[in-house]
């Protein structure tokens, strides 16, 4: 009876506390007197601010306000151009391709940080780099980056990689033979076979530098204690839920940009041109995964930008695709910018059925209809793809169109008995493979499979957990698949490297494609340093590879980003994460939650 | 008892050995090829070979007899399952792959703000449930436990989620009582702010359940002929219920109760999602999420654990509030 006593007591004060909660509750205060709060939401959790080890979307967008490279992305300026950020110029490349000397800016600063004596950043130096990159060498830190930024090409890396294997203490002052530091504010790299894309890594937040003394002071815990010389430094612990940034007052003098698109003139982003950056005070951090609760922070104004869920699309966008009255009148606006992504149903072309019958690939290109595939999965959101290189991407060609990405099911059945005379009969049922099994994965599955039964073609669906389907690439065992591919850099290599030969299973290349004229073109056009030549040769593999098929095209993504007006000099990059030292937010705010 | 208690912690042992097994099984089944993740999507056959070499994975899986047979312990003992076992019974996760983090320090983080979720709402609605049940059954066939039966039924019926996205949108959203999600970077008073909502949405969500489980208990025990000789006595209907009916109910709910304290720890999957509360049911839908091994064979052993002390104290309890109950 006592024990029941106790309980109620308890129970009933507690039920009171939580009852009482909107009585004391305000969603919405005064902000404080002129400091300007960016408030954003992360739709997962950051998995790390490592920079070797940063690869996801979620924690480069928190990285990149910390963290910086030795080269950057034009902010406004589309097509993409590089720019120097920590180099103080372009490097100074060798005859031969094989040697890069790399100027580093002077007068910039480590954010301040108890690693360092007095607690005061200090200048950033050439070795910076240097430990940074063996950091992402070493193994035992299992760094997913440095496959593709710098395995096989720095002299004595791969080696240095190897010995990190061998010792249970990796001795960082080790030299690697590729990697010098001449003198503080130069950074020499020696390379084993020319690199013509190393620069866009260079513009990889992976690649930023890491100071000794952080590295000394936090051992393994670097991971929670980003020490960056970026215009904002994290206060508090990321972990959590809601973290905060704040300025790094040791950031360097730095200007608002004066060059812009035209498209990005027109919409007022060169108003501030000229001027000091970054203008933001603080910036406020919430992770939200479910869709839900982040588009009702977004319409209470508690987050400044969003996406916008699948199941509030119509009550956001009218059907001639623009924003609704009602959202205008909320001080929303809209932002439509293509997405250099390509998304696909890939053959495995060592597949005896699929593989060697190309009027079937072509039938089943041309029996996809990818404008209703657009419309029922994307609310609209998507372009019909001409080919592997998309939008954004130098050497995408509009104009050119693709004779099997248009829905002609006359011209696929044509295509399919073509292909069933070289078969030597009907086609057998073909396998699909779903890299999910949640309802999305299913609805397309499902689509995919009523889309070719149109034409005579039974398909039968397998939804695989993502690991099963890897082992299944892997191995070459898929027939048919489904994938994406989003632009690490804006060259088209970026994409078509996904077909090169050498670069099969267990390789980026999934499909298997090999074909020997594909092949040397890639290999020309890779050794060329200046990309406005490549791009003939980028055009010539795009047009054997329409011919061929080895894909079916599905979409090339637009995406929609909302954003109150108070919100200025916002626009999506898509490379760029640093992009929070060029925007405003008018004070005149509801304070945080 | 102390031979009865000494006998149910060896039982543990096989058990424990069976749980870890079978999650180093489903990490190697169905798992997929550890190396891919750590390899980058640009990694070729070559660099995924030379990785799986340096990272142990190309060691047998399993201990190779011939080994000890050839007196080769060092051989026999270098294999996957026995590292596994080393690292799981010494409560040594290592690290999350995805998140890069000692795997013991985000249950620490987790920890506390799950339970200042579930904790609260199982106090909550424990009393509630059994009070409600108890008037209930008070009041038999009333017109309130006529209407309470019909309300538990329909609680029943009503989603869980269904009820978290209508309280959240309604509650928080469109009225602005309480916040829409957020949890407070550090642990104080003002976590009661962020809790309250999905407190009260995680009691809601349990009370029909609960109510028609604990009147369906009391119900059977007034029927017992202990009540009518207490009523026989002239013990008042209060007396009747509070002195005599809730202490010999005691077992199904020491049953009940028990069973759901290791749920506590683990959290709850969707309030912690829908809310943003950073605990430990939002850590293991990520996991799950992100097929992070490490982190859900961390979780799925330390919940067996919890799970497994607290059926052994469900049975000691047993013999501490009914003296019929004895432990051999």
């Amino acid at each position: 009876m006592k024990l029941w006593l106790i309980l109620g007591v308890v129970a009933l004060v507690l039920l009171g506390l939580f009852l009482s909660v909107p009585f004391f509750y305000r969603p919405a205060g005064v902000g404080e007197e002129g400091v300007m709060v960016r408030r954003a939401a992360l739709g997962a959790k950051i998995r790390g601010l490592d920079p070797h080890d940063i690869g996801d979307t979620t924690s480069a967008a928190v990285g990149g306000q910390i963290f910086e490279t030795l080269y950057t992305y034009a902010y406004l300026e589309r097509p993409y151009r590089l720019l120097p950020q920590l180099a103080e110029d372009f490097p100074e490349i060798s005859e031969d391709g094989l040697t890069y000397t790399i100027p580093i800016r002077r007068g910039v600063y480590f954010a301040d940080d108890p690693a360092f004596p007095g607690g005061e950043g200090r200048e950033l130096t050439a070795d910076d780099f240097i430990l940074a990159w063996k950091r992402m060498a070493d193994l035992n830190n299992r760094s997913t980056n440095y496959s593709s930024i710098f395995a096989g090409y720095v002299e004595g890396l791969d080696e240095f990689r190897a010995y990190t294997a061998e010792v249970d203490r990796v001795d960082y002052d080790l030299p690697v033979a590729g990697l010098r530091a001449p003198d503080p504010h130069t950074l020499e790299i020696r390379l084993v076979r020319p690199h013509n894309f190393l620069l866009y890594w260079l513009a990889h937040l992976p690649t930023a530098p890491v100071a000794r003394e952080a590295l000394e002071k936090y051992g393994e815990d670097l991971v929670n204690h980003p020490v960056g010389t970026g215009p904002f430094r994290l206060v508090g612990n990321y972990r959590s839920n809601r973290f905060s940034m704040v300025r790094n007052e040791n950031f360097r003098r730095e200007l608002y940009p004066d060059r812009a698109a035209e498209e990005l003139a027109e919409r007022g982003l060169l108003e501030d041109a000229g001027r000091e950056i970054p203008f933001i005070d603080r910036i406020e951090w919430t992770v939200i995964e479910e869709a839900q609760p982040l588009w009702l922070a977004f319409l209470a104004g508690k987050i400044d930008s969003s996406g916008i869920p699948k199941d509030n699309f119509d009550q956001v966008i009218t059907t001639d695709r623009e924003l609704s009255p009602a959202m205008k009148a909320r001080g929303i606006r809209l932002i439509k910018a293509e997405d250099p992504s390509i998304f696909y149903y890939g053959f495995n072309m060592e597949d005896p059925v699929v593989g060697e019958n190309r009027p079937l690939r072509q039938a089943m290109s041309l029996a996809f209809d990818r404008e209703t595939y657009i419309e029922t999965f994307l609310n609209g959101r998507g372009m019909v793809p001409t080919g592997p290189i998309p939008p954004m991407i130098p050497g995408f060609r509009e104009e050119k169109g693709n004779p099997y990405t248009r829905y002609d099911l006359d011209r696929a059945r044509g295509l399919l008995e073509e292909a069933e005379e070289i078969a030597g009969g009907p086609i057998p049922v073909l396998r699909l493979a779903m890299p999910g099994t949640d309802t999305t994965a299913r609805q397309m599955g499902e689509y995919f499979r009523i889309q070719m039964s149109r034409l005579g073609l039974e398909i039968e669906v397998d939804y695989m957990t993502w690991p099963k389907f890897q082992d299944a690439a892997k191995t070459r065992s898929h027939q048919i698949f489904s994938l994406g591919w989003l632009a690490d850099y804006p060259d088209a290599q970026n994409f078509l490297l996904l077909f090169y030969g050498p670069h099969r299973s267990p390789g980026p290349n999934s499909s298997n494609y090999s074909n020997p004229e594909f092949d040397a073109l890639y290999e020309e056009a890779i050794a060329l340093a200046d990309p406005e030549e490549r791009i003939p040769l980028y055009h010539r593999m795009e047009d054997i590879l329409i011919e061929d098929c080895p894909w079916i095209f599905t979409t090339y993504r637009v995406i929609y980003a909302l954003y109150h007006d108070r919100l200025q000099n916002y626009y999506p990059h898509d490379f760029l994460y640093g992009t929070m030292k060029f925007q405003r937010v008018r004070s005149d705010l509801p304070d945080s939650l | 008892m102390l031979s009865y208690f000494i006998r149910r912690i060896l039982y543990l042992v096989p058990i424990l050995i069976g749980i870890a097994l079978i999650t180093f099984l489903l990490f190697r089944v169905v798992g997929g090829d550890p190396v891919d993740r750590v390899a980058g999507r640009y990694a070729t056959e070559e660099q995924k070979e030379e990785l799986r070499v340096q990272l142990g994975f190309d060691r047998p899986l399993w201990p190779q007899p011939g080994r000890l047979l050839a007196g080769d312990l060092d051989g026999f003992a270098r294999n996957q399952l026995f590292g596994h076992f080393a690292s799981t019974f010494t409560f040594r996760f290592g690290r999350s792959e995805q998140y890069r983090r000692s795997i013991s320090e985000m249950i620490r983080s987790g920890a506390g703000p799950s339970l200042s979720l579930t904790v609260p709402a199982f106090i909550i609605g424990l009393f509630l449930q059994i009070t409600i049940a108890m008037l209930c059954a008070f009041r038999r066939n009333s017109r309130f436990d006529r209407t309470v039966v019909v309300l538990s039924v329909l609680g029943i019926s009503v989603p869980y989620l269904a009820l978290i996205i209508f309280g959240q949108a309604y509650l928080a959203g469109r009225w602005g009582l309480f916040p829409i999600y957020g949890y407070p970077e550090r642990f104080g008073f003002s976590v009661v702010r962020y809790v309250a909502l999905p407190v009260l949405l995680g009691v809601a969500a349990g009370l029909g359940a609960g109510v028609r489980f604990y009147r369906t208990v009391i119900l059977d025990e007034t029927r017992a002929d202990y009540v009518r000789t207490a009523r026989a006595k002239g013990v008042g209907e209060g007396g009747v219920m509070f002195g005599h009916v809730l202490k010999n109910a005691l077992i199904p709910i020491i049953t009940q109760v028990v069973v759901v304290i290791p749920f506590l720890f683990l959290g709850s999957l969707l309030l912690e999602r829908f809310f943003s509360i950073p605990g430990l049911g939002f850590m293991l839908v990520d996991a799950v999420a992100g097929a992070d091994w490490p982190v859900i064979n961390a979780l799925t052993f330390v919940g067996a654990v919890i799970y497994l002390g607290a059926l052994l104290v469900t049975d000691l309890l047993y013999a501490l509030v009914d003296p019929r109950v004895t432990l051999k």
